[in-house]
């Protein structure tokens, strides 16, 4: 019923074809059971049970407000990524009224990447940034130059992490415009935020099939434990099938002393009102700006159907805490426009 | 349980008492009412001051001290520690939990006894003592939007919660005086606090007073000015209980702020401009008290002058 509507769907099957993970690979008319389950207009419970996981060690997760297995989530997701990959930052300013660019400057200076205190005798001190799901680099091109503009520290290196290799790309050719100083303390690897063992760096994509995200059969390398000062995932975590191995990960490969932070979209229901027109905004406009726009109305929906699903404020700074980080006894994550966004922190600490 | 039962019996004595619960009493620690000046309705924490001299200070916080007044109603069960949150002040209940967590109290424990006086408080301080627990140069962003703040506010917190005990140390200078000299002294006393980071307390000052900051400033001012009181023994259960934590507020902001400018042997200065201000609000409180007298005598004879022509009123 639903397939002359899916774009980004039809899009995403030569993905799910090429996948060596997913569980209806031997089946090729299960495909489009992936789709109906997944959309069925995100209510009806009838086709939710459509899809059928065949993988026993595939767990349950979230697409949106359908129910399907990890493996599923993340073909979908690098779909749905796939397809808004290149009209990314219009559809940001749209959506937000550019205010994401606010958010995003306040993440990165409250941070404060590259802050060494002055003194005669030690330089300024060397840090290792991994920016998680960072694919366009919005985020590592602003801690780069608080870095080495504002803190004056060349020694920072940043490394882009994405499962999407789309993503990256449009990071790639966007960070031609920056100083070769800053190119040279760049780089971009694929990697799956759930194992970061796995990893190599971006290749380019060379045909329209080719799937764009990552295969850990392909790695070629891997992140150490304790090798990164600071993890940063803006707008990221939320489309992860795993948040808590996540997380372990993040507290594996930081230092002792090292920070995590998340920037993510989150509950806003300490303000009813504003709750309501945000709410009204999220999803009603948002899928039709999708829609007129970047031609994707299913991403979008699944954008705001996503931010419904991811959990609130207190339940995250709780996962937080409970894969080993240490979070300040202000609550642990600050409010951003009446907590349309928040910014949790963590440390980890020194054992 | 007792808290049930407590409010279950002012609700039937006194309806007022429990209407005036929300965030304001939170804040500024409100009693349990005001209008009845019934010794059922003291703030608990005040009318545990009457049994217990204030040579006696516990040095630990108040929580095991059991105060039940003498004139409470039978029927009130004994008082018992609760763990949940509650809205006024008490002696039988365990202090509200730290604002800062275990990671938070050692770095900044560590930046306020090792590099506040060379550095002040920004953020080098907080770097270096992270370096000192050998942690990294990004780990005080941890703390929150704005670590400083966090730090000056851990300040704030510790000189108000070692007041108690500075005070039990100092109590064969407070026995023997008047509830306005208590207030007096301990006012002294918390400035003096200030001694060691005075050449850095403008900069602290002006963090605070940063919009996102004042909220933070003002709680912390409240609660000072309600701790003060609390160990100077004031009964009050009027509104003057607000207007005497206002002005304290006020005059205590004033000073500090005269403290940093201050450049008199041992801050004599301030202590004389801390006594002219609480002269001046006491004189102030008798004139208000007076004029009130005034109004009252003589609406009441004019009332009286107008029955007495025939007028029913």
């Amino acid at each position: 019923m639903a397939a002359a509507a899916r774009p980004a769907l039809k899009r995403a099957l030569p993905s799910l074809r090429s996948s060596t993970f997913l569980p209806h690979q031997q089946q090729p008319h299960c495909h489009h059971h992936v789709p109906t389950s997944r959309r069925s207009l995100s209510t009806t419970p009838s086709h939710r049970n459509d899809a059928q996981p065949t993988n026993p060690s595939d767990k349950e997760t979230h697409f949106g407000f359908s129910t399907v297995t990890t493996s599923q989530k993340r073909a979908l997701v690098a779909s749905v990524f796939t397809s808004v990959a290149d009209s990314y930052d219009k559809m940001n300013d749209l959506m937000s009224f550019g205010w994401h660019r606010i958010w995003k400057d306040h993440f990165v200076s409250t941070l404060n990447p590259g802050f060494s205190p002055l003194s005669s005798t030690s330089p300024t001190s060397p840090q290792h940034i991994l920016d998680i799901a960072g694919g366009t680099g919005d985020i590592a091109f602003r801690l780069l130059h608080h870095a080495h503009t504002v803190n004056s520290n060349p020694n920072v290196k940043v490394t882009i992490s994405d499962i999407n290799r789309a993503m990256l790309s449009v990071g790639k050719s966007r960070s031609a415009a920056l100083p070769a100083s800053q190119q040279a303390a760049l780089s971009f690897v694929e990697a799956n935020a759930e194992d970061l063992r796995k990893t190599r760096p971006l290749t380019p994509i060379l045909s329209q099939t080719e799937q764009t995200f990552f295969d850990p059969a392909t790695a070629t390398s891997g992140l150490e434990d304790d090798s990164v000062d600071l993890y940063t995932v803006a707008f990221g975590i939320r489309n992860f099938s795993d948040i808590p191995a996540a997380l372990a990960e993040a507290y594996r490969v930081l230092k002792p002393g090292g920070v995590f932070a998340c920037l993510e979209f989150s509950k806003a229901d300490k303000h009813p009102l504003f709750n309501s027109v945000y709410k009204e905004w999220s999803f009603r406009a948002i899928p039709l700006i999708g829609q007129l726009v970047a031609g994707d109305r299913d991403s979008y929906q699944y954008l705001v159907e996503s931010i419904e699903r991811f959990p609130r404020q207190e339940e995250f700074r709780d996962l937080i805490k409970g894969a080993g980080f240490r979070v300040s006894g202000d609550g642990g994550w600050e409010d951003l426009t009446g907590g349309v966004a928040a910014i949790h922190r963590g440390m980890k600490p020194r054992e | 349980m007792y808290v049930v039962g407590n409010i279950l019996h002012q609700t039937m004595a006194y309806p007022a008492a429990v209407n005036c619960s929300g965030a304001a009493r939170r804040i500024l620690l409100l009693p349990t009412t005001t209008t009845r000046p019934a010794t059922r309705s003291f703030p608990r924490r005040l009318s545990a001051v009457t049994s217990r001299p204030i040579t006696t200070l516990p040095s630990t916080p108040r929580t095991k001290s059991k105060s039940t007044p003498k004139t409470q109603p039978p029927t009130t069960p004994p008082p018992q520690p609760l763990q949940t949150r509650r809205t006024y002040h008490s002696t039988t209940h365990p202090p509200p939990p730290s604002p800062f967590t275990q990671a938070e109290t050692t770095l900044l424990t560590t930046a306020l006894t090792s590099h506040i006086h060379t550095h002040g408080f920004t953020l080098p301080s907080l770097t270096l003592a992270a370096r000192d627990l050998s942690l990294l140069d990004i780990s005080p962003s941890f703390l929150g939007p704005s670590p400083v703040a966090r730090l000056i506010h851990f300040h704030l917190y510790t000189t108000r919660t070692t007041l108690p005990s500075l005070a039990s140390q100092h109590s064969d200078l407070l026995s023997g005086l008047s509830v306005s000299e208590k207030f007096e002294l301990l006012t002294w006393l918390r400035l003096k606090q200030n001694e060691p980071i005075i050449q850095h307390w403008q900069q602290a000052l002006a963090v605070m007073a940063q919009p996102s900051q004042v909220p933070v400033a003002v709680r912390e001012l409240a609660m000072l000015a309600d701790e003060i009181y609390y160990l100077a023994g004031d009964k009050s259960v009027d509104p003057s209980w607000y207007t005497k934590r206002a002005a304290l507020s006020g005059i205590y902001a004033a000073a500090e702020l005269f403290m940093t400018t201050d450049k008199s042997e041992g801050f004599q200065e301030t202590r004389r401009f801390l006594r002219r201000r609480l002269q001046e609000a006491e004189e102030l409180g008798g004139a208000v008290r007076s004029v009130g007298e005034w109004v009252g005598f003589t609406a009441s004879a004019g009332v009286n002058l107008l029955r007495s022509k025939g007028v029913r009123i």
